[in-house]
């Protein structure tokens, strides 16, 4: 009972619940814990929360290690409370591990030799367990374990926490929406490793004006929430899409959509606020990535957020100190689980905030009923912003929705305005460019008016009016088309004619000015059709000249007579006989590379090739070389060396009938030939 | 929910309904910490800066008064990244200030060891720092005081600057307060100024920015030396205040181009300060000529580059910017509250407007279409022809023609930027004109006649832009500006907006030509006045009342 340091009421109550649980039980000896209990509690390392190792097999009585310890002398008595606040563990470096009291040199021997500490294998020794708990005073901890860690807390409406996480969840909603929007276009491509890369996660947060661990937040968020998964974008690679899931999803009311972001990020496994952070191998986390879960994460939030929900109304948890009271309330709650728990739940505060389950560090009314498993949407509902079915219209052709706009004209809006500002509101610019864009897709200038008109609450502005005309006036001035061939004619009747003729009608034919008709037939085709047609048509090169075409005269080849040929031409014989005198040179030196050719093509080294080639080039002989070209084709050539400098070999090449540069690395053999005839 | 008038955006602009019952206090709660960026007719558009934030501080308001005031106007629940970065900002400025210590002379200090460490160690402040005194604090060269002060605004860490100002030679000037009183809201920007020491005051063309200057010398008691832009305008600074205050026109001298007088009150223009022979500036010394106890900077958005620098060694002496917009094409906003000081009173000019002290101005955008001729020339002209091309058009001639006939006995301007194209309509209208190549003499006759109504119509280039007082002018018509300047635009209106007999309303006309590089500058300067919450009309000048 004394063993724990608690007050007696608080130990026998702990200890009742552990027999109630039959976790322990009421042996004549006194109460013991069930087999495998001890077992798997003394299977940590290091022995369990109280940090003492186990008791050693012969135990001195407590009495008997106190008066061990008084013996000490003042530097072994420090030694050992470092070694005990050091986990009791500790290496002895030269110490002798079996003296007697009397030999004792070293504080380390003393304590040695009065089983202080008992030596294990490879010089470590441990502090046995009931000499850390004489150090203690007789207890397992020095501290009281049944203090509840306080949580430091100060004053704030309940109105005014549901007030500020709303307005966070709102901003939370809008945000994934813009986000997964975005993204519905221009995906980003996922890595080999599946996460998304960091400079598509910058990008994002400047997309959504947030910090990078908020923007990687709500990735994982919408991730958590299945609106998020890779599939093939446009090129077939792997890209971060909204699913399907989104469409439905953005078709629900703000409050519903926030309830199923919240629940997955309640739920997931993911560890969003490790993004960014080196990993033990000191490489960067990406957001996404599929390693990036624990097995705690939820039931860290739930933890950190009940402790939070146990406030007394009223009061939420202060800013700088409140956070780390409640990582020490949770591990006083759970004080087996491994350290990065404290991590995870710290980052679980400060993701709630962000998400708006809390506000100014309590939990929103709404997010209570979302932990205890009820819907959160009805309440939350009331606290946000009402959809607004119409906008400002202003003469710098700025338009403000002064709230949340409905879905459908929200998206109506956006095709003819940028949006220049979002949050809370929305405000919109109408420029040039997005009068076009909506011209593009379908509208006309009417239906823009109707629309401005029917959405504003305020009278349109006339320079708006102006834009819109302006606009729609140019829209469309240039027509661009593709078509085979033009026809033009001053004659409009002949065209006309042409145009309506019957047999025509294949030809596709289309006016596009008096005198103009284009068709979508190819040239080639089109102009013998016209003639049949009885026109006469004449063929215009791109620059606007007529050609004349005449039929074309088929004539053969006059037979080559060579002594007439030479009378004829002496210069054009002269460069006939050299072209074909080269075209016999290489062929030749094929012939003699063929014949030459060794039966087994042995391939030299470097040194070997030099070496040959350096002989060809001082007896002026032939070599026939395999040569691998930069495209690494392998070729034969028949070559007489010149020299060779710098790794380069210079080189008449028979083939080419010129003289080459060989790189010597790449010249596989070398062989000697019969010098040319 | 709370039904307040303003809505917070997680971009840091405030939108403000302004058909809102509570907007006028939102107004004033707003204002000394959010700058305004546009004010069209229904919904304003503040912006939370870290210069604002800081200015705020300067002003002596904390981040809980800022964030309370959010939170009580705020329509929506307001973002909570956007309050803790108010907070951080906020809490940036102050760790630093500037002292004077009675032995080391100008010291740094800092309340908060790191930052002390981080800005010692920034590239941005080196060499302007001398030895260590203790771990709080160091010394700095006394001449690097402006130089400091722009840098460490650069690294995020304002100094407050506590050295104080030299009291300068003492001069008695006051305010002869006898047919005329000082408005309200010059007053208060005059006494908001005084208070933070040194700092810029926006006020609208019109709103009697001179006064306030005026004020501000009776307030310093002190010599003065009045920077100006140009020589006509120097010349309405020196009969203002001969007019309006104690000072006798042997007290106030003029040192420009033509006339070099140093006295208690100097009136110099920037030209002649940054006149530069052989690589030296000659006149520079003239700011050290006296033991000045007042720098007033007029037109503060056109201060030339040089005048920044010298500027920066001005430190110690209290200095004032007068401004109609604090928008500068060259982006230096920067540079100005650095080195001349915060912005310490600001009024939206439709205030001023309902308060009846300038006139309200009905801007009309006229559209001509080019003559099938000239199009073909346009579309054809070199890019650097084509705006002269398009805002030359002999259409635009008629065009003013046809307005001038339209208010008759109306004191009229014509503005322009090319010289052939203002020498044409002086010579179609029959109308002297006043260009950079006029003589100062005859510029001040003519400007003389027009405003004693001789003169009923004047063609005038971009001379008459800035600091000419034309009380009387009731129409105007610019048929040229130099590339969609924003700040031309508030500065042409500006002409307009000295208060009329009978409240009668300017009217400002701009003509341009249709689907040219014309419209889209037009576009770009109109933006600047919707913004002002001056809504355009667009005419087509088939459309105009001949």
């Amino acid at each position: 009972m004394t063993l724990v340091r608690a007050a007696p009421g608080a130990t026998s109550a702990a200890l009742d619940r552990l027999l109630d649980l039959a976790l322990a039980w009421e042996s004549t000896a006194g109460v013991r814990a069930l087999t495998g209990v001890a077992e798997a509690m003394a299977g940590v390392r290091g022995g369990g929360t109280s940090g003492l190792h186990p008791r050693s097999a012969d135990a001195p009585p407590p009495g008997e290690v106190r008066r061990r310890l008084d013996e000490l002398s003042p530097a072994a008595r420090t030694l050992l409370e470092h070694v005990a606040e050091q986990g009791g563990e500790a290496t002895t470096g030269t110490s002798r591990h079996h003296v007697s009291v009397a030999d004792a040199a070293t504080p380390a021997e003393e304590l040695l030799a009065r089983r202080l500490l008992v030596p294990r294998s490879g010089g470590v020794v441990v502090l046995p367990g009931e000499v850390g708990l004489a150090l203690r005073g007789g207890t397992t901890t020095r501290e009281s374990v049944d203090e509840v860690p306080e949580v430091v807390t100060s004053e704030r409406s309940g109105d005014l926490v549901d007030r500020a996480a709303a307005g966070a969840a709102f901003e939370v909603v809008r945000r994934v929406e813009l986000l997964l929007d975005q993204w519905s276009t221009a995906p980003p491509t996922a890595l080999r490793s599946g996460g998304l890369g960091v400079r598509d996660l910058k990008a994002t947060a400047t997309l959504l004006h947030v910090d990078e661990p908020t923007a990687a937040l709500l990735v994982e968020t919408a991730y958590a929430a299945g609106l998020l998964a890779t599939a093939a974008d446009r090129d077939g690679n792997p890209a971060w899409v909204p699913t399907d899931l989104f469409d439905s999803w953005s078709a629900q009311e703000p409050a519903a959509r926030w309830a199923a972001l919240a629940r997955a990020w309640l739920d997931t496994a993911r560890l969003p606020s490790l993004v960014g952070q080196r990993d033990p191998q000191g490489k960067a986390w990406n957001a996404l990535q599929p390693e990036l879960s624990s097995g705690l994460a939820a039931e860290a939030r739930r933890m950190a957020l009940e402790v939070l929900a146990d406030l007394p109304p009223g009061t939420v948890v202060a800013s700088g100190t409140g956070p780390p009271s409640v990582v020490a309330r949770v591990a006083w709650l759970r004080p087996r689980r491994p350290r990065t728990r404290a991590d995870q739940v710290a980052a679980a505060l400060v993701e709630a905030a962000a998400l708006g389950l809390c506000g100014l560090g309590g939990l929103a009314t709404y997010a209570r009923a979302l932990l205890h498993g009820d819907d959160p949407a009805p309440s939350l509902a009331g606290l946000l912003p009402e959809p607004v079915d119409h906008v400002l219209l202003q003469a710098d052709l700025t338009a403000v929705a002064p709230g949340p706009l409905e879905s459908s004209l929200a998206r109506r809006l956006q095709l003819v305005a940028d949006v220049e500002s979002r949050g809370g509101a929305t405000v919109y610019r109408f420029t040039p460019g997005s009068v076009r864009r909506a011209l593009d897709s379908g509208w006309t200038a009417v239906e823009l008016h109707e629309f401005v008109g029917s959405v504003s609450r305020t009278p349109v502005p006339q320079p708006l009016t102006y834009l819109v005309d302006d606009t729609a006036r140019t829209y469309g001035a240039v027509r661009v088309g593709a078509v085979e061939a033009f026809l033009r004619s001053d004659d409009e009747s002949a065209l006309t004619e042409l145009e309506h003729h019957p047999k025509a009608a294949g030809l596709g034919l289309r006016r596009i000015a008096p005198t103009v008709l284009v068709s979508t037939t190819p040239l080639d085709v089109l102009l013998p059709r016209l003639r049949e047609l009885g026109g006469s048509p004449v063929v215009e090169a791109p620059d606007g000249t007529v050609h004349v075409a005449r039929p074309d005269v088929l004539r053969a080849r006059t037979p080559k007579d060579r002594r007439a040929l030479a009378g004829a031409s002496a210069r054009a014989a002269a460069h006939r006989s050299a072209a074909a005198s080269a075209v016999v040179t290489a062929i030749r030196s094929g012939d003699q590379a063929a014949q030459t050719r060794p039966a087994t093509a042995a391939t030299l080294s470097p040194s070997g090739s030099l070496a040959a080639l350096r002989e060809a080039v001082e007896t002026r002989a032939s070599v026939l070389i395999s040569y691998v070209d930069n495209h690494g084709t392998s070729t034969e050539r028949i070559v007489d060396p010149v020299s060779v400098e710098g790794g380069q070999l210079t080189a008449h090449d028979h083939r080419s009938d010129d003289v080459r540069t060989f790189a010597v690395h790449r010249i596989t053999s070398v062989k000697p030939v019969a010098a040319s005839p | 929910m709370n039904d307040g008038p303003l809505i917070v955006q997680s971009d840091k602009t405030l939108l403000l309904e302004i058909d809102h019952e509570r907007a006028a206090d939102c107004r004033k709660a707003i204002a000394p910490f959010a700058e305004l960026e546009r004010s069209p007719e229904h919904v304003h558009t503040y912006r939370l800066t870290p210069l604002g934030l800081w200015n705020a501080r300067a002003a002596g308001h904390d981040a809980e008064q800022v964030v309370d005031t959010l939170l009580e106007y705020s329509r929506y629940a307001v973002p909570h990244a956007l309050l803790v970065d108010v907070a951080e900002t906020m809490a940036r400025y102050g760790r630093l200030r500037l002292d004077k210590h009675p032995t080391h002379g100008l010291v740094l200090t800092s309340t908060d060891r790191p930052v002390l460490e981080e800005v010692l160690r920034a590239k941005k402040v080196q060499g302007m720092l001398g030895e260590r005194i203790d771990e709080d604090s160091v010394v700095v060269h006394a001449s690097e005081r402006g130089n400091l002060k722009q840098a460490l605004l650069k690294i995020g860490w304002p100094a407050e600057d506590f050295a104080g100002y030299v009291d300068g030679e003492a001069h008695p000037i006051s305010l002869l307060e006898d047919d005329w009183q000082l408005r309200d809201y010059q007053r208060d920007a005059a006494e908001s100024f005084w208070h933070g020491g040194s700092g810029v005051v926006v006020l609208p063309c019109g709103a009697g920015k001179t006064l306030v200057g005026a004020a501000s010398m009776a307030q310093a008691q002190a010599t003065t030396l009045i920077l100006v832009t140009n020589t006509v305008s120097a010349r309405q600074w020196k009969d203002e205040l001969v007019r309006r205050t104690s000072l006798t026109e042997d007290e106030i001298g003029e040192y420009s181009g033509s006339v070099k007088e140093v006295r208690p009150v100097t009136i110099a223009t920037y030209q002649v300060l940054t006149t530069k022979r052989k690589g030296v500036y000659p006149h520079l010394e003239l700011l050290d000529a006296r033991d000045w106890g007042l720098i007033v900077y007029d037109e503060v958005h056109l201060l030339p580059a040089p005048i920044f620098r010298m500027t920066a060694n001005l430190q110690a002496r209290r200095r004032i910017g007068l401004t109609a917009t604090l928008v500068r094409e060259d982006g230096r906003e920067g540079d100005v509250f650095s080195l001349i000081g915060p912005k310490r009173y600001d009024a939206p000019w439709k205030d001023i407007e309902a308060q009846g002290w300038i006139a309200p101005a009905d801007c009309v955008e006229v559209r001509v279409t080019l003559p099938t001729d000239e199009r073909l020339v346009y579309a054809v002209a070199e890019p650097e022809e084509r705006y002269r091309l398009a805002s030359c058009t002999a259409e635009k001639t008629r065009v003013v023609r046809d307005i001038v006939a339209s208010h008759p006995g109306q004191p009229t301007l014509v503005i322009g930027q090319y010289i052939e194209q203002l020498d044409e309509l002086a010579a179609s209208l029959g109308a002297p004109v006043i260009k950079g190549d006029t003589p100062v003499r005859e510029r001040q006759r003519l400007f003389d006649a027009f405003r004693s109504g001789e003169v009923g119509l004047l063609v005038v280039s971009k001379v008459a832009n800035f600091s000419i007082d034309l009380p009387s002018a009731e129409v105007a018509i610019q048929v040229s500006g130099s590339f969609g300047s924003r700040q031309e635009e508030a500065q042409r209106l500006g002409r307009l907006l000295r208060p009329k007999s009978e409240g009668k309303t300017a009217h400002f006309y701009t003509i341009v030509s249709r689907d040219t590089v014309d419209a889209d500058f037009a576009a770009n300067r109109q933006r600047f006045l919707a913004e002002q919450g001056y809504a355009y009309r667009i005419l087509d000048a088939e459309d105009l009342p001949a």
